[in-house]
């Protein structure tokens, strides 16, 4: 298991670690993802993001009331940014930002916000989709489904 | 001061699991054995057949449901993941 350094500061995990630097944070709360990309602006050359919003369907089809986010609080951080190293290490990445929702979400929100700088436009890209999928794999978060009234827990992701 | 108390392990589920099962932590007695893991625990509380794609956490990191448990370790059971 390798030690990284990180501070917890409520659901917020800071590593910065090979140069690199990482900005994980759980949220209860709705947040502008265009905000917070203009709060974070590295000054590096290429910048690569994706934003995942609710969509207004289940899986079934049938018409979305909610969607609900749990996680395990601090495990996900963790991991995350754990993640967000390996990626940037392996894609000669320089920062990373990760915002995820947690609680009860309406169709159109913004769940997750994942976003890369690095120095040209191919490490930033393959760095902001293998971390959103490593994301996606390995971060202990959970989504249940609302429709008419009925909740259901999805088992795993959606295909890319 | 010597410390008394028993031997116990912290057991958390979540999502599906918790529902499922109708409880979401609690610490239990520290099983007794040479070789207490995360799958003899399950067994012990009869929480049934091993469900696909459970995975196992002790002190928030992944470890095979085989791995032997300490006195104290935080045991969680987790569902399979769909964030982001």
């Amino acid at each position: 298991m390798m030690n990284l350094p990180f501070c917890l500061r409520s659901v917020v995990v800071n590593h910065s670690l090979f140069d690199h630097c990482v900005q994980v944070e759980v949220r209860p709360e709705p947040f502008s993802p265009w905000s917070e990309l203009e709060r974070w602006s590295p000054a590096d050359a290429a910048l690569a993001m994706f934003v995942g919003r609710v969509r207004g369907k289940s899986v079934d089809g049938a018409p979305l009331q909610a969607l609900e986010l749990e996680h395990y609080p601090g495990m996900t951080e963790a991991r995350i940014a754990e993640e967000a190293e390996v990626a940037m290490a392996s894609c000669g990445a320089c920062s990373a930002l990760v915002l995820h929702r947690v609680g009860r979400l309406n169709p159109g929100e913004v769940i997750v916000l994942v976003a890369v700088a690095a120095d040209r436009r191919g490490p930033a890209q393959s760095c902001c989709a293998s971390l959103l999928e490593a994301l996606k794999h390995d971060a202990p978060i959970w989504k249940r489904e609302w429709c008419r009234d009925l909740g259901s827990w999805l088992e795993g992701n959606t295909p890319r | 001061m010597s410390d008394h108390r028993s031997p116990e392990l912290q057991v958390r589920l979540f999502a599906s699991l918790r529902e499922q099962l109708g409880w979401g932590e609690k610490r239990i007695p520290f099983p007794e054995g040479d070789q207490v893991t995360a799958l003899a625990v399950w067994d012990a509380l009869q929480l049934g057949p091993w469900p696909s794609g459970v995975r196992v956490a002790v002190n928030q990191q992944f470890v095979a449901r085989d791995q032997r448990l300490e006195v104290d370790d935080e045991l969680a059971f987790l569902p399979p993941f769909s964030g982001g």
